[in-house]
């Protein structure tokens, strides 16, 4: 079986997507998933669920920090909040991403003309 | 401590994660039903998006954990729940590697030990054997004088030692031993070897050794001190280093020993010092005591002349090799010390060369001729490995059939290939475990048994066997690995076949369906095939051999062998004793031992019927018409003879058909006469009468080709009586010709005596051996009903060991055979279920069933049959010379063994078959 996180990104893409998303304003799981979804235009078909192992991940590697509390609509919910550790690692994560990405876009660049 | 805590809010953060995703859909279906959708079509609206819940909490604990470590373990679980739910599978598969290790570590074991170990001593590896090799002779011995030239010599060697050859010698210190108990399994197979008589004198083993030689290997005693160079000279006090085996066996571990005094053939020996038990030096075997080599001489085993001349061997050197000296150097050294003793002494060194090689174990005791039967049996015992491999593999086919709806129901539920495959080999990995954990205790007592037995066997006197024979961890793990890389190999394949199948088809069992994958049996028929083959073979063979090692025993030798006991005085020699004492020791004892009451008669040979040894003499008609006796060396016939006192052929109860034998008189004259077998007189006088006709017996130019017994000559012998034939000189056949010679009791000796009782005469062997005691405690007698004697024919030997051994291997093989057979069909039923169901269906009788399935599995052992009798009778013929008179196409051991085969074989595959027949049709059929 694929992973799903696999199907349509990169491996890392999920993670920095979180990490981005959360740096604006801690989220819950929920909101998180349906922020991601609507900035792409839904273009990025992500599994809800594909979430999760992503974000125990980065629970584990400190790049974030979890907390129950009661949404504006009165539920349970666990907020995540990037942590300092975290920014730094989506700035490298960034950096690098946007080298990769401004490569591939000259070599796609030079193939056309 | 960050690995602790998290294990311990484990549970904590798998309940956070959990709760959380429950909300996740719980908002997502709330938003979703507020977009106007009913309740129902939310919730699976949701799980849609979600995802598969259980591997999306899979993945997210996988964060936390040690994924290899806890995965194995889990792995592990599941596999001992799959293989305890299977106890038939797991327990034929484990015995069946099992089997094949443990055989393996045993025999790899003994061989390591026997060959490859490195010695016992300080430093082995820079030990060097040297050997005298001359054409025919690679490994021979030196002369003293020649050892003493290279030590002297000799730059490269740091030290080098003689290690002599052993003799047994009798102590008078010594109390007389019980008899030892039977060896079991050599009396169980037929051998009964010739034991001491019960209170004759012990021999004990001496090992002669250089004063230099424990210093050397760096020995340190237990007790005393070791031998030293000192105690090497000519004039050194006497004195003996004892083996702690014999320290503790006869002596009680007494610390008083040291200083004391042992008579060894008389002489007075100090003993000065124990070693360890168990200490080899460089031996093969643990001798009871080591003394210097100038002791030989007091002992009787050479001459001082001997140890000063060239051409008489003293033993094998050894030495350690100067730090930096190398083999090669050694021996290009040597090669120059052996030119410059040939030089020197050209007559008595011609021919020879030296040869050093690594004295670190002693893999330079196998020659040439030796490796050829050591691969044999290597490679049989790696054969027996491989077939039990073939037949777990074959087993984890069958398994895997039956299995691919588990595999396929995993792969729907999600897990992944790689996931399932290690899940796989990890249940192949445990099945290997479980095998070892069996193998290692089965090889641990095989291998002591061996050496027990073996030791049981041999006479008490020849030293202590002393091998290392702990399962050797090293070949274990080896044969170990090996079989677990092949039950991965055969059952990882089906495995990945299976967990590539597409789910839906394999959830409908749809490729198992009517003989659709049936071509992958073929192979497998063809591998059961040979192995029924092969062990047929042996089977035929054993059973050959056994049987005709059975008439070896039932073979009417000619003589009276039930009731007649042979008493062997062992090297009576090294008493020292002159000839007449001799002669009255033997006139003593006669005396004594035919007045014992159930004794009928006592006689007094120079050989017995059996177990004495071959000797010839050339013979010729003599006489005013006859020519010369000897006219060249292959055209003189040749007869063998025996010197017999007169009451020989009563007490063997061997019939005179014609004539007489001796009178007294004539015998202790040792008048001209002769008794002659009924075979010599049909080969020189055909249609003749022979009784008063004249043979020349021997030559003049005879001289002593036998120690201690002068060839006989008689230029002219009057035959006076003829004996009936019998077999003494091969078991197989009556002897072509044999002379009796009168023993003339006042001027010959011998060391065999032979008695006749009323009954049983091992009853009596008591009686005798106190006799013996009373008249000279210091001899040592060996003794032995004649019929057991039967032992020690050589082709008895042959076809008795080889018929055991033959039945052994051919046994396992066949028990390996049969579980090849076993799973083949299991396969085949397993992966025919759906059509049996439909044929049951449509009416087919259960005897039906079992005969579509049984004959798939009777096809190959039948054709396996026809190839193992077709290459038995070819080999069978070469057998015949072991056979004693069995037909070699003899039909007992051929449609006997074959039918038994067969039946055995066909058990294997109603086993299986039988299940196919409580197939219930609806189940078989709902099954898909």
């Amino acid at each position: 079986m694929k992973k799903p996180e696999q199907r349509d990104l990169f491996p890392g893409a999920l993670e920095m997507m979180i990490l981005r998303t959360l740096k604006r304003q801690p989220l819950h799981g929920y909101a998180l998933v349906q922020h991601i979804k609507r900035t792409s235009n839904d273009l990025l078909q992500i599994e809800e669920g594909s979430l999760y192992p992503a974000l125990q991940r980065l629970l584990k590697e400190d790049l974030v920090k979890a907390e129950w509390s009661i949404s504006s609509t009165n539920r349970r919910v666990r907020i995540y909040k990037l942590t300092a550790a975290g920014a730094r690692h989506l700035e490298r994560q960034v950096s690098s991403f946007e080298k990769m990405l401004e490569g591939i876009t000259r070599v796609l660049a030079r193939g056309e003309s | 401590m960050i690995w602790l805590q998290q294990l311990l809010s484990r549970r904590r953060l798998y309940n956070d994660l959990s709760d959380e995703m429950h909300q996740h859909l719980e908002e997502k279906i709330e938003e979703l039903v507020a977009s106007g959708m009913s309740r129902k079509e939310a919730g699976h609206a949701a799980l849609r998006e979600f995802g598969n819940i259980t591997l999306i909490e899979e993945d997210s604990h996988a964060v936390w954990r040690w994924p290899s470590l806890e995965g194995l373990f889990s792995d592990i679980r599941y596999g001992v729940r799959v293989l305890r739910k299977n106890p038939g599978f797991t327990s034929v598969a484990v015995l069946t590697l099992a089997l094949g290790i443990a055989v393996n570590t045993t025999v790899f074991t003994a061989f390591d030990a026997l060959f490859l170990r490195p010695r016992p001593v300080k430093d082995p590896d820079s030990l060097a054997s040297v050997f005298r090799t001359t054409p025919g002779e690679p490994r021979g011995r030196f002369s003293y004088p020649d050892y003493v030239y290279y030590r002297d010599n000799s730059r490269s060697f740091s030290d080098l030692s003689l290690f002599a050859t052993g003799m047994a010698v009798t102590s008078s210190d010594l109390s007389a031993t019980s008899l030892e108990a039977a060896p079991r399994i050599a009396g169980a197979v037929g051998f009964q070897l010739p034991q001491l008589l019960q209170g004759s004198a012990r021999p004990i083993m001496c090992f002669f050794v250089s004063g230099n030689y424990f210093s050397m290997l760096g020995a340190t005693p237990v007790l005393g001190r070791i031998l030293l160079p000192e105690d090497d000279r000519l004039n050194s006090p006497l004195v003996a280093l004892m083996s702690g085996n014999v320290w503790q066996r006869q002596f009680h571990s007494d610390p008083k020993i040291v200083g004391s005094v042992l008579h060894l053939n008389g002489v007075p020996f100090t003993v000065i010092g124990v070693t360890p038990v168990d200490y080899l030096a460089t031996a093969s075997f643990v001798p009871d005591l080591w003394v210097p080599i100038p002791a030989e001489i007091v002992l009787g085993a050479a001459t001082r002349e001997d140890l000063e001349n060239r051409l008489v061997i003293a033993g094998f050197p050894i030495g350690r090799l100067k730090p930096g000296a190398t083999l090669s150097d050694a021996q290009a050294e040597f090669g120059v010390l052996a030119g410059q003793l040939s030089t020197r002494y050209p007559e008595a060194e011609r021919n020879m060369t030296v040869s050093v090689v690594s004295g670190r174990n002693n893999l330079a005791a196998l020659d040439s001729d030796a490796w050829p039967v050591v691969i044999a049996a290597l490679s049989a015992v790696a054969l027996l490995l491989i077939i039990a491999c073939a037949n777990v593999a074959s087993l984890l086919l069958a398994r895997a059939v039956v299995r691919r709806k588990e595999i396929a129901v995993r792969l729907a539920l999600g897990a992944g290939r790689p996931r399932l495959l290690r899940q796989l080999l990890t249940e192949s990995i445990l099945l290997g475990i479980l095998a070892g954990a069996l193998a290692l205790p089965l090889a641990g007592w095989a291998l002591h048994l061996l050496v027990i037995e073996i030791a049981a066997a041999l006479p008490s006197f020849g030293g202590t066997i002393a091998l290392e024979v702990t399962p050797d961890i090293r070949i274990f793990a080896f044969t170990l690995f090996v079989s677990c890389a092949a039950g991965i190999a055969f059952g990882l394949a089906p495995a990945f076949e299976a967990s590539k199948a597409d789910v839906n088809s394999a959830l409908k069992e749809a490729g198992s369906a009517f003989g659709h994958h049936l071509s992958r049996s073929r192979l497998r028929g063809l591998l059961i095939a040979g192995q029924i083959a092969a062990c047929l073979v042996l089977l035929i063979t054993s059973a050959l051999l056994l049987r005709g090692s059975e008439r070896a025993l039932k073979i009417d030798p000619g003589y009276d062998a039930q009731s007649v006991a042979l008493l062997e005085m062992y090297n009576p020699k090294n008493l020292h004793y002159s000839q007449s004492r001799l002669l009255q020791l033997n006139r003593d004892l006669i005396q004594r031992i035919a007045t014992l009451p159930g004794v009928r008669s006592v006689s007094q040979a120079s050989r017995g019927p059996i177990g004495g040894g071959i000797r010839w003499v050339p013979v010729a008609r003599a006489g005013p018409t006859s020519l010369p006796p000897t006219t060249g060396v292959s055209e003189t016939p040749t007869a063998g003879y025996s010197y017999v006192t007169p009451n020989y052929f009563d007490t063997l109860g061997i019939p005179i058909v014609r004539g007489r034998t001796f009178t007294p008189r004539e015998a202790d004259g040792q008048a001209p006469l002769v008794v002659i077998s009924e075979a010599t007189a049909r080969r020189f006088w055909p249609g003749e009468d022979p009784i008063g006709k004249l043979l020349s017996i021997g030559s003049e130019k005879g001289g002593t080709s036998f120690p201690g017994e002068s060839d006989p000559f008689v230029a002219s012998s009057e035959v006076i009586g003829i004996a009936r034939d019998v077999r003494s000189m091969d078991l197989r056949k009556l002897d072509e010709s044999y002379l009796y010679l009168p023993l003339s009791q006042s001027r010959q000796w011998t060391s065999t005596l032979l008695v006749r009782a009323d009954g049983n005469p091992t009853a009596l062997l008591p009686a005798i051996g106190r006799e013996f005691r009373s008249v000279d405690a210091n001899l040592p007698v060996l003794a032995a009903p004649l019929h057991t004697m039967v032992s020690m024919d050589p082709y008895f030997v042959v076809s008795r060991i080889g018929g055991v051994l033959a039945s052994i291997v051919g046994a396992l093989g066949l028990l390996l055979a049969c579980l090849g057979v076993y799973g083949m069909v299991s396969y085949s039923v397993a992966q025919r279920t759906r059509e049996i169901g439909v044929r049951m269906a449509l009416g087919a009788q259960t005897v039906q069933v079992l005969r579509l399935v049984m004959s798939e599995g009777f096809r190959p052992i039948l054709s396996g049959v026809v190839i193992g009798i077709v290459v038995s009778a070819g080999i069978s013929r070469a057998l015949s010379a072991t056979l004693f008179g069995l037909s070699p196409l003899d039909p007992v051991s051929f449609a006997g063994v074959s039918l038994l085969l067969i039946a055995i074989a066909l058990l294997a595959t109603w086993l299986p078959a039988r299940r196919a027949t409580e197939v219930d049709p609806m189940v078989a059929l709902r099954y898909e």
